[in-house]
């Protein structure tokens, strides 16, 4: 029994060991972790594009694509009235060039966006650690959290030394690299309050310590325990510090007159022109086959423009389910597009014929993929609203694409008897 | 030795061979004491004011200028008070700054540098050295907690900003990014983006200080004020610290925790052990 514990404990030892020996490698950057909720119905990215998946260092990747601020967006997520435009990549691994939104530098939070309404992005990033990166757009929504788009692994090739970022300021002061900027001055000062700290230190640690004095103390000897002399060395340290904080002030400033404060505040960018949308999807609701892991959406979808239209995808948390018999919308794929975001059995509609200007049709659409578990897709069993968003995009005979929301409340089904009958 | 160092040693009654014990176990104890010290002040700044020194593009005029001060001078004071009511040592302050730039340097080379990437420029942290000096200096010659907090507390918010910006100016030059001025520490913070952490989480100038002037000065004096009370608080709670009259060593503690007592192991019963605890007094 005695022996047992032991083992136990050896045991539970040599695997704390293995465990901290261990390289852990993040593989994703929490995206997964995010509620479905937010993922379905906040901001739904599309369009979105990489230009390269490889790149030496230095050289830059763009990051280019859309996203659509869902109108039923979920009252446990703050709204989007403060954003940030980022990108999610491990560490410095890249470093941000430029970004825009709708054309507008966006360096600075913006304010006041607006649901339903739909923005374009840009990223220009620039490889600094070799290596592949899982590379992502991301929206960053005061209250909400960020909120992560598609993702791509881009490749960076080449040496982290071979990095360089250089800058000239306003006042014609040329930086050749900024990751090492003034690293020494403040090194060097850092080290000099060290050195005087450590020497006060010494001056009072070099002595009989904590048993002789307390006990001197405790018999009230404090003439022996703080002498006169510790009385200059500790005036002298005084003054060292009021001399040295008043003289590097003054220097800093005579040296650095021109001198401008950190940058805050936020933007107002306007939404993209309001395309029209002459396809309208309304009462749609949702099942979702346990089982199965199939997600099975019942919509009505009215047709008022002035061609006839066909379903080509449904998107939802960054998941594309496309309608392979559809050639426009095969066309709209980018072959760059992250395979694994694609989901390889389509969307199965019905009925799958072009829905007529003026008709209004009852349509049954089917995703099936197994993504719905891996992506942690299906907790939405556990959100206060059961809720389900995305967006279906519709194409005419010309190619032309419309875009629609689609949503609604979504039940679990566990056995063939629970679905609907169609 | 020095003839202080003897007369210390005198006043405590210690023998040579006691003497000599009381030596190794200062070492043991500094090192442990040094852990301790680096760990407390550094995990009360991290939740108290982490944010608002890590990284260059956070460390504006008016919040780090206000809080940092602030927060440190919480365990500069706590650690002044136990080293100074127990032993007479003025260092308690000094300690909290070297272990904590000792702490910071190797948490931003390990973890920022080396684990994320990132370069340290962007992660240089700030220091209280020239506030503790004066604490610890003036805890020495005055010998009084009073003054020390009074003028030492004052002393200690307005050398922070001073101290800090001979070697933070530089970060703070005007550059142009995407056609707008920036400073060079807003741009080291944009070009070497941290995931999750938005412009916007920062706090950079809030509020209608601007309408003093330079928003910084007032902060510094602020800080200043503030700081004399956090001292006289944080002093007493040290010297709480080093009264552990509470620290149950008797009869019932023991039972507590399935000791044998000198009743059960033959001994005699201690009197009143039943209704009372025995204590530690410092």
């Amino acid at each position: 029994m005695k022996f047992g514990f032991w083992r136990y404990r050896c045991l539970l030892l040599l695997l704390l060991v293995i465990s901290a020996l261990l390289p852990n490698y993040a593989m994703a950057l929490g995206e997964k972790a995010t509620e479905p909720y937010i993922r379905t119905r906040t901001v739904l990215w599309y369009d979105v594009q990489w230009s390269a998946d490889k790149i030496a260092v230095n050289d830059t990747i763009t990051v280019t694509g859309k996203f659509h601020l869902y109108t039923d967006w979920p009252d446990a997520a703050a709204r989007p009235e403060l954003t940030f435009l980022g990108e999610t990549a491990p560490g410095g691994s890249l470093t941000r060039v430029e970004s825009y939104i709708d054309g507008m530098p966006a360096q600075q939070s913006i304010r006041g966006m607006e649901l339903g309404r739909d923005y374009e992005f840009k990223l220009v990033l620039k490889g600094r650690v070799p290596g592949t990166w899982h590379i992502q757009p991301e929206l960053s929504v005061k209250g909400a959290g960020p909120i992560i788009g598609p993702g791509k692994w881009v490749e960076i090739t080449g040496s982290q030394a071979d990095y360089k970022i250089s800058v000239t300021t306003l006042t014609g002061i040329h930086i050749s690299d900024l990751q090492t900027y003034n690293i020494n001055r403040v090194q060097a000062w850092h080290l000099f309050w060290f050195l005087i700290g450590a020497v006060w230190l010494l001056w009072w640690l070099r002595r009989p310590l904590i048993i002789p004095r307390w006990l001197a103390a405790q018999k009230g000897r404090d003439e022996i325990l703080v002498t006169d002399t510790d009385d200059v060395v500790a005036a002298s340290v005084i003054v060292i510090a009021l001399v040295a904080t008043v003289a590097g002030y003054w220097y800093i400033t005579e040296a650095f007159p021109y001198t401008v404060p950190l940058t805050g505040g936020s933007n107002k960018v306007e939404a993209l022109v309001e395309a029209p949308h002459p396809v309208m999807i309304k009462d749609a609701r949702a099942e979702y086959d346990v089982p199965g892991r199939t997600l099975r959406l019942f919509a009505t979808v009215t047709n008022s423009g002035t061609h006839p239209v066909r379903i080509g995808e449904f998107t939802t948390a960054q998941l594309r389910f496309v309608n392979r018999d559809l050639p426009a919308e095969l066309k709209n794929i980018d072959p760059g597009y992250p395979k694994d975001l694609i989901a390889p059995t389509g969307l199965k509609i019905d009925p799958d014929t072009p829905i007529q200007p003026g008709e209004t049709r009852k349509v049954y659409m089917e995703a099936t993929d197994a993504a719905w578990e891996t992506e942690r897709l299906m907790s939405f069993l556990n959100d206060i609203d059961s809720r389900i968003g995305g967006l279906v995009f519709f194409f005419d005979e010309t190619g032309t694409r419309h875009m629609a929301e689609i949503g609604g409340p979504i039940v679990p089904v566990f056995t063939e008897q629970q679905m609907t009958k169609r | 030795m020095t003839k202080n160092d003897a007369a210390v040693l005198t006043a405590a009654e210690l023998s040579p061979q006691a003497a000599k014990w009381s030596r190794t176990f200062d070492y043991m104890i500094i090192v442990i004491a040094a852990f301790l010290v680096m760990s407390v002040t550094y995990l009360n700044f991290l939740l108290l004011a982490g944010d608002w020194d890590f990284f260059i593009d956070f460390k504006d005029r008016e919040y780090w200028v206000l809080i940092y001060p602030i927060v440190q001078i919480m365990m500069a004071a706590a650690f002044q008070a136990i080293f100074w009511n127990l032993f007479r040592l003025p260092i308690g302050a000094t300690a909290a700054a070297l272990l904590f730039t000792l702490g910071v340097w190797i948490e931003r080379y390990q973890s920022w540098g080396g684990l994320s990437y990132f370069p340290i420029t962007l992660v240089v942290p700030g220091t209280f050295f020239a506030g503790a000096l004066i604490l610890d200096g003036m805890l020495c010659i005055t010998r009084s907690f009073v003054v020390t907090g009074l003028f030492g507390g004052v002393l200690f918010g307005l050398t922070f900003y001073p101290s800090n910006w001979a070697f933070l100016a530089p970060y703070f030059q005007p550059v142009k990014l995407m056609d707008s001025v920036t400073s060079l520490a807003s741009l080291m913070g944009y070009t070497f983006a941290r995931t999750g952490t938005p412009e916007y989480v920062r706090l950079i100038e809030r509020g209608t200080l601007r309408t003093f002037g330079s928003p910084v000065w007032v902060s510094v004096f602020f800080s200043a004020f503030v700081c004399i009370f956090q001292y006289f608080f944080w002093w007493l709670v040290g010297t709480l610290a080093t009264k552990a009259t509470f620290i149950p060593v008797g009869y019932r503690f023991k039972q507590l925790y399935g000791m044998k007592d000198k009743v059960q192991s033959g001994g005699a019963k201690p009197v009143g052990a039943e209704i009372k605890t025995t204590g530690v007094v410092a």
